[in-house]
């Protein structure tokens, strides 16, 4: 084999990896930047509430993403997928929470069979928010998540509906990609939520009532 | 063996024309301090994250923990995180308590109270602040061609630090001293060919100002 040969073939592989390198750095610059928030959720620290709670995650929840289109070419598009961190969470903040959890078969319907609870959770994440150092100008990473939640029968009569919201922030830091920074506010935001429903679940005017009517029958059942 | 010293001064010499200057200022008020260390209890040291246009950095929290403990073995600091996980969600920035008297609201809770008596928690220290830039002027200019690159140019930028460390003594429940630092400083970075950043180190110098009066007030030793 010559030498100019051996140099032809060196040339042609460091022209095909540059050529490879230029596509990766454009490609890169073009594409969407994509998050799958990924976190670690602690139980509550409570009494337990003497009930068994059914839960039941619509597909939409249990696969919620948040896609934004870039407005300019110096933005990029970008996915929050949300859906199994929010699964992770309310099932370590339910079970925490409750003296049972059970996952539902089915969605609660009158003509459904389904387990024994005594109340079932289905949640709603109804709107997300993001912002970027980029947009704001703010040294902070946030997100803001509005739920509904609705608690009913197991034949899906309902007992309680109302809404909740959840924020999220961290400071930038260094040598930190944006997508690592919006993860981590995606997790901050899904503690948070954890933590306003554990405070205020007991105060939703419907869930009060409700709860003094099954305190009021256990009692009764106690002394009958 | 003077080669080795030559290279040794010579390296801290480059460090040290390599930093850029800090100033910093330490205020401090004590109410009460321990007179005899604080024995086997633990010290938490928290960020507050109330503010909407900043975060207390976590790094910043593991620097000031780091600092005392390295020159007090004696004193456990408890990890913010391990912390804040194992009281889930009592110190979330939504329901963390923000004045002393708070806490015995918190204690009511039996499992609450049970936690904090099995991590032995006696100070729990509160700090908020962050750094900011405070002014930057200068210009540089790179290029890159078939030849090779370079950068040309000279860029300077000044920084500020400004945290404030609240201590909390959780068995009687009250302020018990609240430390101030202020630190400012001037970074650089001039460029012929290669950028040599010349960087102050003014989260580092407030994170030892503000570690060394903790550690006073903590410490028999200090």
């Amino acid at each position: 084999m010559s030498a100019s040969m051996i140099f032809d073939h060196n040339s042609r592989r460091l022209l095909r990896f540059t050529s490879w390198l230029t596509a990766l750095v454009l490609l890169s610059a073009c594409g969407a930047k994509q998050v799958v928030v990924q976190g670690q959720f602690p139980s509550p620290l409570m009494d337990r509430l003497p009930l068994t709670l059914g839960v039941w995650y619509m597909e939409d929840f249990a696969n919620h993403e948040f896609f934004d289109e870039s407005k300019s070419k110096k933005e990029s598009d970008w996915i929050v997928k949300t859906g199994e961190a929010q699964v992770k969470m309310w099932d370590t903040l339910l079970s925490g929470m409750f003296e049972n959890l059970v996952h539902l078969q089915a969605k609660p319907d009158p003509d459904t069979m389904n387990q024994m609870v005594d109340a079932v959770l289905i949640p709603h994440v109804e709107e997300l928010q993001y912002a970027i150092p980029t947009h704001t100008h703010v040294k902070v990473y946030e997100i803001w998540l509005r739920y509904r939640f609705e608690l009913v029968t197991t034949r899906g009569d309902p007992i309680a509906e109302w809404t909740m919201t959840a924020y999220g922030k961290t400071p930038t830091a260094f040598m930190q990609s944006d997508e690592a920074a919006v993860n981590l506010a995606a997790v901050m935001a899904l503690r948070d939520a954890g933590a306003n429903f554990v405070v205020n679940f007991t105060r939703v005017p419907d869930v009060q009532q409700w709860l003094q009517l099954k305190r009021g029958g256990q009692e009764e059942a106690d002394h009958g | 063996m003077d080669k080795i010293l030559q290279q040794t001064l010579s390296l801290a010499g480059a460090i040290v024309l390599l930093t850029g200057c800090v100033t910093t200022t330490v205020d401090e008020i004590v109410f009460n301090e321990p007179t005899e260390g604080i024995g086997d209890a633990t010290v938490v040291i928290l960020g507050r994250r109330h503010a909407s246009d900043y975060d207390t950095e976590p790094d910043f929290i593991k620097c000031v923990g780091r600092h005392i403990s390295s020159r007090d073995k004696s004193i456990e600091i408890l990890g913010e995180l391990e912390f804040i996980n194992a009281l889930y969600p009592w110190f979330e920035p939504r329901t963390a308590p923000l004045r002393p008297e708070n806490i015995h609201k918190l204690m009511q809770q039996a499992p609450v109270a049970r936690k904090m008596a099995e991590l032995k928690t006696q100070y729990m220290i509160w700090i908020d602040g962050n750094v900011e830039r405070t002014n930057s002027s200068g210009s540089m200019a790179c290029a890159i061609g078939p030849g090779g690159g370079g950068c040309f140019g000279f860029s300077t930028w000044g920084t500020e630090a400004n945290y404030e460390a609240v201590i909390w003594d959780f068995t009687n429940r009250a302020e018990v001293g609240r430390v101030h630092t202020t630190t400012s400083g001037q970074s650089y970075m001039p460029a012929i060919i290669i950028p040599i950043p010349i960087i102050a180190p003014v989260k580092g110098t407030a994170c030892n100002g503000i570690g060394n009066q903790i550690l006073k007030f903590l410490s028999s030793k200090y």
